[in-house]
């Protein structure tokens, strides 16, 4: 298959670092070094609102609140902060988005944000070493419920299970680590090792029954991860409510996808309509690959000099909305590269 | 600086003895033939305006591919960050330790400069990578990946080094730095 160019869009005059598709609706965020989110129309891929007052430094990374009458987004900072935006409706124009909070916290640059399945919580990491977690109480009233410490570095990516309270976070001490809530504490469930690079990007299979994950690495690897069933009776046991008992996890490596990419692999996605993932990374590849048959991996689809001669920070699958498009089921991936440029493309036969 | 240096006593090579295309170092040869040919660039190596060195070569259907001695101009007049001393001329910097893999019509070219610091203990060591990498980012054509590592064994913490000086977000976040900024700058004055 090939991967066909939709558009282009020049929204930023900076290295965009990533993008964020709505859950529900027709908006992509995108976040940049030039201090800004550009907030776009997936209908006609064209700017509508520009977030810039919130920021000194590059934002990193974006996530939309889950179930929220109007959109609310968060920002990861390089400032250190976690900046909350939500959209106000007005009559007669496009309405605008406010700069309604900042999450303070960490003590150094954010590099991951991520919003829970139901919108609930809100995880951020930072090169600080430290996971938070934080609770929305009521509009803007944000309550820390956990900072989890368990990693020996710099955190570079953080994601949560669609249906599940279980988080993972991915780090430059090479590791990946879950975590889950434990009666009223949150604990280290388990530690997945084996990349031999800094883990940049992790993301859960995108469905409500998953067991699995991918992740991406320094180490050139694309690497799909798998809980191990327990059918040894410990469901029968009751739960221990003593700390430091956590209900450990098994996880193991499942498949490693076919090496592809020549530098770093700075983002990994997993589409929920077709299974399909797609990487990218510092060889300004674009990389698709199908599972068939199961744990299976083929590359399908392979593109170089995706954003000419530049590195791609992220890739996305979306949902395809614009009139060309054929229905709900057919999909977009939307990258975005140190040329400022974020583009948008079809795969096709 | 703060107080105590580092290396006190470095070891300078003689200006004359640094390799060179020129005839001989004079003020006006120091700029390297790419950079006589463009405007001052500023030191951030992350505008998106194109790299000097992409739009001459554009013009030009079949570019002169860059080779070690050019990636060695562009680096051998950084001030060290404790002396008001060349990195060439501290052999921090050195021809020998270069390779270039420049393939304009491959999907990227590559650079790998093996540094040398000082003393191998060096606290500064960081910097000095962090200064070369800016560099060459800033003054090579996209085309080029580059990779700055600290040469094996003249580090106690090389291992360190390179991975931090190799994470692309680190180097980014590392350059927003108001005071990293300013000593970067500083070393860059004499380039």
């Amino acid at each position: 298959m090939r991967l066909n160019k939709l558009t282009s869009l020049t929204v930023h005059t900076d290295r965009v670092w990533q993008s964020q598709p709505h859950p529900t609706l027709p908006l992509l965020a995108t976040a940049s070094s030039d201090c800004s989110v550009q907030i776009i129309s997936l209908h006609t891929f064209t700017p509508i609102h520009s977030l810039d007052s919130g920021h000194q430094r590059s934002i990193r990374s974006i996530a939309w609140q889950p179930n929220t009458p109007h959109p609310v987004l968060a920002t990861g900072s390089f400032d250190a902060t976690c900046g909350i935006w939500r959209y106000y409706p007005t009559t007669g124009d496009l309405g605008e988005y406010d700069y309604s909070t900042a999450l303070d916290g960490h003590e150094s640059e954010i590099k991951s944000v991520a919003w829970s399945a139901g919108g609930t919580f809100l995880a951020t990491c930072a090169r600080d070493k430290n996971v938070w977690v934080w609770e929305e109480l009521e509009e803007d009233n944000f309550e820390t419920l956990a900072v989890l410490q368990e990693h020996t570095q710099d955190i570079k990516c953080v994601a949560w299970h669609a249906e599940e309270v279980l988080l993972a976070s991915a780090s430059y001490d090479d590791t990946i680590r879950l975590y889950k809530e434990d009666v009223d504490d949150w604990e280290c469930c388990a530690v997945l090792e084996g990349h031999e690079g800094t883990v940049w990007y992790v993301q859960f299979e995108p469905r409500e029954d998953a067991k699995r994950l991918v992740s991406c690495s320094d180490d050139l690897s694309v690497r799909v991860w798998v809980r191990v069933e327990k059918f040894d009776g410990d469901k029968a046991r009751p739960m221990s409510i003593l700390r430091g008992d956590p209900v450990r996890e098994d996880w193991v490596l499942e498949s490693v996808l076919p090496k592809a990419h020549e530098r770093s692999i700075y983002a990994v996605s997993w589409s929920p309509r077709s299974g399909r993932i797609v990487t990218c990374g510092g060889d300004g590849k674009i990389v698709v690959y199908e599972e068939t048959p199961k744990t299976t991996w083929k590359i399908i689809a392979e593109l170089g000099n995706a954003h000419g001669f530049f590195e791609i920070n992220h890739v996305t699958w979306s949902r395809r909305f614009d009139k060309d498009g054929a229905g709900p089921e057919e999909e977009i991936i939307i990258s975005c590269g140190d040329d400022g440029v974020v583009n948008v493309w079809v795969l096709e036969e | 600086m703060d107080g105590k240096t580092a290396n006190a006593n470095p070891t300078i090579l003689d200006r004359s003895d640094l390799p060179t295309r020129q005839p001989a170092l004079t003020p006006e040869s120091r700029l390297s033939p790419i950079e006589s040919t463009v405007p001052t660039y500023p030191l951030d190596p992350f505008t998106t305006s194109p790299s000097p060195l992409s739009s001459t070569s554009s013009d030009d259907a079949t570019p002169d591919p860059i080779d070690a001695q050019e990636i060695y101009d562009l680096v051998a007049n950084i001030t060290d960050p404790e002396h008001p001393i060349s990195l060439g001329e501290l052999a921090v910097v050195n021809l020998s330790d270069i390779t270039v893999h420049d393939a304009p019509h491959s999907p990227f070219s590559h650079v790998q400069l093996e540094f040398t610091p000082t003393v191998t203990h060096c606290h500064l060591a960081t910097v000095i990578g962090l200064a070369l990498v800016v560099r060459l980012r800033e003054s090579l054509p996209a085309r080029f990946r580059v990779d700055v590592r600290c040469k094996e064994g003249t580090h106690s913490t090389a291992e360190q080094l390179n991975k931090q000086l190799g994470d692309k977000e680190r180097v980014v976040s590392a350059v927003e730095n108001a005071s990293l900024r300013e000593a970067l700058r500083k070393m860059m004055l004499s380039v």
